[in-house]
């Protein structure tokens, strides 16, 4: 073979002179072809995570003509959102819901129906086939719009070079002009409780349970706990939610709306402690045995349960990217560090998603993603992060965007309040779906919309048309003036702006 | 027409102007700052310490105090790596240190042996179609 007996000109020029006294070719050539950057064709934007800000960011790069490889090591795309997440979450809640009103509320409705029976194999089939549609649906968005799909784990060898380790066995590198960084994050675990995704779970279990369980505790009252409290409390689990804070839902939701949401939530059966805190853990017996306390101490006591949720948050995931190739450091809470542009201080490597700053949002991600290829590709991006609405999908859902009347208050911002219940609503009431209220908050001199929190049927539909008048700028009269058709739940939003600048008509 | 023009002017006063208004087609302001700012989610509200240290590697002079600084940052096919003064790698060592550059007896180079960027640049199959049809596909 020509190659055995040849030896480039280069690679005897790098050889150490040990090496040359008798060059064997083989090895010597394949050291000397990684060597080069040559080996592999520069991409112009590399992206390690092909969850939600990976894979949008794929498209919009591909679509802006620049040559892109997303790696992927899940073997899916779409990362916890549609695999883990939001999406799988959203078929149990909406299909538990049903099965809860065919049980509870056909009646009053004037349905009868025979033996009503969970089959809960095919209810977790149901679930899986909306993520598999979708998550192929991501990966074929990725082929149409040219972005390569590369199933593996990357990590820096340096500023310009990532290693990928393929799923299908073997390894490349891959060079890229700008690399951006959308690893997203993982549930943080409870310190002394070890997670075996099967009587200790967090979310990804909980999605995913084989039975379901007699009783159920929930650690963290936030969003993805009550969600998960919700499905399972359908399906016939007794659940206890313990929460450290004061409230429900998390610091971000308005106390009023809070409490409105935890009573509506208390009669659908959930029981809360709030104020509590867990203080450790035991696995060893049949049931998983929780010491919890008073916040501040005093009141001892213990819950057993077949399953503990662990759901008090999540943490940025960096594991495995090497980070300290490159001499990227994270924060204290382990984001990395960026700037309004999205920059790491290796101004080619940019950051976006969950692993950085800002709430853990997929549809935040989403406006990251299409900003920071906008950077790159035209050097001006758009994110409004005082105009990110949160959504919980409970029933009845509960949406917000803005400031709540805490932040307000602890900010000494002046404001005006104008609420609404859902019980004077013309179709809320024909549903037979009344509970909630809409509750505006606006400047008092200028009117202009400072924050809208809702908690009622379609919430997380209603809350689009806040984020817009939000983001526009609109005042409560702006929205009151706006004709909303009848009969429908969104007047109740309507009402409420009128309520905010003026007065309400049907309250 | 004119009654209704008279009514109209005098409602002008008592119309309501609402807040938002069209304000005509977006554009590109033509110069934009890129200089590094904090994120407006970060916790701190400021960059760390060194963090436009990296920035503005256009500009060397003002950005690095040495040439030192400057070629531990630069870039010419990839990062220049710091060889100068160690063993390993391209530059690590002297020329002469490394002999003759002529193939040994009875060896020759093959262009393919060379880096890729050396070599015929490959066809890829839209320039094969446009050759074959003579040029109509680039217009198909």
């Amino acid at each position: 073979m020509l190659a055995s007996r040849l030896i480039p000109r280069s690679a005897i020029r790098t050889l150490p002179s040990r090496q040359l006294a008798s060059p064997v070719a083989a090895p010597v050539l394949s050291r000397w072809a990684r060597g080069f950057a040559s080996a592999s064709e520069e991409k112009d934007l590399i992206i390690i995570g092909g969850g939600v800000a990976g894979y949008v960011a794929a498209i919009k790069a591909g679509q802006e003509g620049m040559k892109v490889a997303c790696i992927e090591k899940r073997g899916t795309l779409g990362g916890t959102c549609l695999n883990v997440g939001c999406i799988p979450s959203k078929s149990l809640l909406n299909n538990s819901h049903l099965y809860h009103q065919i049980l509870h509320d056909s009646k009053n409705r004037g349905i009868e129906v025979g033996e009503v029976k969970l089959n809960l194999q095919n209810f977790m089939k149901a679930k899986e086939t909306a993520v598999t549609g979708l998550t192929k649906g991501v990966e074929f968005l990725l082929k149409k719009n040219g972005a390569e799909y590369i199933k593996g784990t990357g990590s820096f060898i340096n500023e310009h070079e990532i290693k990928v380790n393929l799923n299908d066995g073997g390894e490349s590198v891959l060079r890229g002009k700008n690399i951006l960084i959308a690893t997203g994050s993982e549930a943080t675990p409870f310190p002394g409780l070890t997670v075996d995704e099967k009587r200790v779970v967090t979310s990804t279990g909980a999605i995913a349970l084989e039975k379901v369980p007699e009783t159920m505790t929930v650690i963290g009252g936030g969003i993805i706990g009550l969600e998960m409290a919700s499905v399972w409390s359908r399906l016939g689990a007794k659940v206890t939610v313990v929460e450290f804070l004061g409230q429900i839902g998390g610091p971000g939701m308005d106390t009023e709306i809070s409490k409105a949401t935890q009573k509506i939530l208390k009669k659908q059966g959930i029981e809360f402690k709030l104020n509590t805190k867990v203080v450790s853990g035991d696995t060893t017996g049949e049931l998983v045995k929780l010491d919890i306390d008073a916040a501040k101490g005093g009141k001892p006591e213990s819950i057993d349960s077949e399953v503990v949720l662990v759901a008090i948050g999540r943490r940025p995931y960096t594991q495995g990217l090497g980070l300290e190739n490159i001499g990227l450091e994270l924060d204290e809470r382990g984001r990395v560090i960026i700037d309004s542009e999205y920059r790491t201080k290796i101004p080619h490597i940019r950051c976006i998603g969950d692993v950085t700053f800002g709430p853990m949002l997929a549809h935040k991600a989403e406006e990251e993603a299409v900003a920071v290829v906008e950077y790159m590709a035209k050097g001006h991006g758009h994110v409004n992060y005082g105009c990110i609405p949160s959504v919980m999908y409970t029933h009845p859902e509960v949406a917000w965007v803005g400031q709540s009347e805490q932040d307000l208050k602890s900010q000494n911002i002046p404001y005006k309040i104008g609420t609404f219940p859902f019980s004077a609503n013309s179709r809320a009431k024909t549903n037979l779906d009344s509970e909630g209220l809409v509750k505006i908050l606006a400047d008092p001199e200028t009117d202009r919309l400072l924050g809208a929190h809702i908690v009622g049927p379609g919430a997380g539909e209603m809350i689009a048309e806040a984020t817009l008048a939000l983001e526009y700028g609109a005042s409560s009269e702006d929205i009151a003036r706006t004709c909303h058709a009848h009969p429908t739940l969104s007047e109740a939003f309507k009402e409420a702006a009128m309520a905010t600048y003026a007065k309400a008509v049907h309250f | 027409m004119y009654a209704t023009r008279v009514l109209r002017q005098a409602a002008v006063h008592a119309e309501r102007t609402p807040l938002i208004r069209f304000l005509g087609p977006r554009t590109i302001p033509s110069s934009i700052d890129h200089t590094p700012q904090p994120h407006p989610a970060s916790p701190s509200g400021k960059l760390p310490e060194g963090f436009t240290a990296y920035y503005g590697r256009g500009d060397a002079a003002s950005t690095h105090t040495s040439f030192g600084a400057y070629r531990d940052h630069a870039q010419q096919h990839g990062p220049l790596q710091k060889t100068i003064g160690t063993d390993a790698g391209i530059g690590g060592s002297s020329g002469y240190k490394l002999g003759s550059i002529l193939p040994p007896q009875g060896v020759a180079f093959d262009v393919s042996e060379l880096p890729a960027r050396f070599r015929r640049q490959p066809l890829d199959l839209s320039e094969i179609e446009a050759i074959e049809s003579g040029g109509a596909a680039i217009l198909g």
